[in-house]
């Protein structure tokens, strides 16, 4: 039985990176059975295994496969901990957010990874899933007083609704901001469209969602 | 058409192939994610004409509008129970812009359905729904196979044997793309393992399509060249596309295009032709730069 979570964090790292889903959440178990903070172990343990396979991605050791199961085994651990977290937090989430990827577009994988990271950064995340009409996008961030509606293209041709969903967002009169990402998708593209945020990946787009959450605060 | 007279002929000569057809008919009025199959009973005229447009500019083989026509495309795009129908009705389109001499491939994507880790899909399943399909383009008279775009080789092997099990030639092409280690799939096939994969699942010619731009796939007709001896097919993007408020635009020249078919075909490639992003253009200046080039 480890003492620590230091002896857990390279392992937890480790079931990421190997894709494992059940070990994943063993560790994840064994975590919050140890007293651990849920935060902790995954900000470091879980989420510096994403990065790693971001990285070995770039490098172009891993591929879509690793890729697909790194995220099912992050996924797997954040089923156990997500409860914990709530209550930890008290119901306080730091932010609301629908988020989906758009018409036209099944593409799954990095949106729910976003989504996996956004809720273990204290979002409430309404993950609304892959194909969604622009029209839901709206009704669903009225219905919830989304503080962000996020929206994923991996395709030429779909990333060319995100900026009929950004209009759609400003006609409904809305303050929901409008973030944008997926593999086509650039700063650029989302500056011309007028989105108010872009990351060029899951661990980025924490960041960029927290900022904007806090200029909406402030 | 047999397989050995299709190997005859292409180890006779360079074969001009057509360019890509789903941004054709974008730039013809077909709005953005509609699938092209919905054009085949909807506006067949159009369909007609992009085919009798690559004829006219100098292709010898063209490409069916079936690249989503499996039953389960199909059915995701509204086209549900409709496979036998599209495909039919696809090659007589084909068939109706031909030259004597022209051939219609039939054209296969890959079924949308996703083996594991990504999906559930069983290869059984995936052989199925292609087998459906190409009966269909068999029976509708189509001369050979092409099986393109294609990203997982599992997939990609399963469609070869369907094909070549219905006794046509077949021509099979994956996408890859240049990673640091050398060309892969995103699913991380490697380049000549792959096409030698597929050339001994019954493929007569294998090679490359679609996501990359000309001068890469130069480089990958180079690499497979120095490694295998099986007919090559390369058929390149007009470039990355580039999105921007105003839609989407190819950056590749017909020229740049040309330039780099005739490098390729001087390399060893015997099937050239273009995908997303290419016109009738293209095909004409491939054409002009062949000739140019005493490959024809």
């Amino acid at each position: 039985m480890p003492n620590n979570l230091s002896e857990l964090l390279p392992q937890m790292q480790q079931a990421v990176l190997d894709g494992d889903e059940q070990e994943a959440a063993r560790l994840a178990q064994l975590a919050l059975e140890q007293g651990f903070a849920p935060l902790d172990a995954i900000n470091r343990g879980y989420l510096p295994g994403i990065r790693e396979t971001g990285r070995l991605w770039e490098e172009g050791e891993y591929f879509l496969p690793e890729l697909v199961t790194a995220a099912v085994a992050m996924k797997a651990a954040m089923a156990i901990l997500n409860p914990a977290i709530e209550r930890e937090q008290d119901g306080q989430a730091i932010g609301t957010v629908v988020l989906g990827t758009i018409q036209g577009d099944i593409h799954d994988i990095g949106k729910t990874l976003v989504g996996t990271l956004l809720s273990a950064n204290g979002f409430s995340v309404l993950d609304l899933g892959c194909d969604v009409p622009i029209e839901r996008f709206v009704q669903e961030a009225t219905q919830i007083k989304a503080d962000l509606v996020c929206a994923s293209a991996l395709l030429t041709t779909t990333m060319l609704s995100q900026r009929d969903l950004v209009l759609a967002v400003r006609e409904a009169g809305l303050k929901a901001k409008v973030m944008v990402g997926g593999a086509p998708v650039t700063q650029k593209w989302a500056d011309e469209i007028g989105a108010d945020g872009f990351a060029d990946n899951a661990v980025a787009a924490v960041e960029v969602a927290k900022g904007l959450v806090v200029h909406r605060a402030a | 058409m047999q397989p050995d007279a299709f190997l005859q002929m292409i180890d006779q000569r360079v074969l001009l192939l057509d360019g890509g057809l789903g941004t054709l008919l974008i730039s013809m009025g077909l709005e953005q994610g509609r699938a092209p199959e919905w054009w085949v009973v909807e506006h067949p005229q159009r369909i007609y004409q992009a085919h009798r447009a690559y004829v006219l500019a100098g292709s010898e083989l063209i490409h069916t509008s079936t690249f989503g026509a499996s039953p389960g495309k199909l059915a995701s795009v509204g086209l549900e129970g409709r496979c036998q129908e599209i495909n039919q009705a696809a090659v007589y389109l084909a068939r109706e812009a031909c030259e004597p001499t022209t051939l219609v491939a039939g054209d296969v994507g890959p079924t949308g359905l996703l083996l594991p880790p990504l999906g559930k899909a069983t290869e059984q399943e995936i052989g199925q729904a292609l087998q459906e399909q190409m009966e269909a383009l068999a029976q509708a008279g189509v001369d050979l196979f092409s099986i393109e775009t294609m990203f997982d080789l599992r997939e990609a092997r399963v469609a070869v044997m369907a094909a070549s099990g219905l006794g046509l030639p077949v021509m099979a092409s994956m996408t890859f793309e240049s990673r640091k280690r050398g060309y892969f799939t995103i699913m991380g096939d490697k380049l000549v393992p792959s096409l030698t994969a597929l050339h001994q699942a019954g493929a007569q010619a294998v090679g490359f399509n679609c996501s990359v731009t000309p001068d890469v796939m130069t480089g990958m007709v180079h690499a497979a060249r120095m490694e295998i001896e099986v007919p090559l097919v390369a058929q390149p993007n007009a470039g990355q596309p580039q999105v921007s408020a105003e839609g989407i635009r190819y950056p590749a020249s017909a020229e740049e295009f040309a330039r780099h078919l005739v490098e390729m075909a001087l390399d060893g490639a015997r099937l050239v032709g273009g995908c997303c992003g290419t016109d009738p253009s293209f095909i004409q200046a491939a054409l002009l730069a062949l000739e140019a080039a005493e490959l024809r």
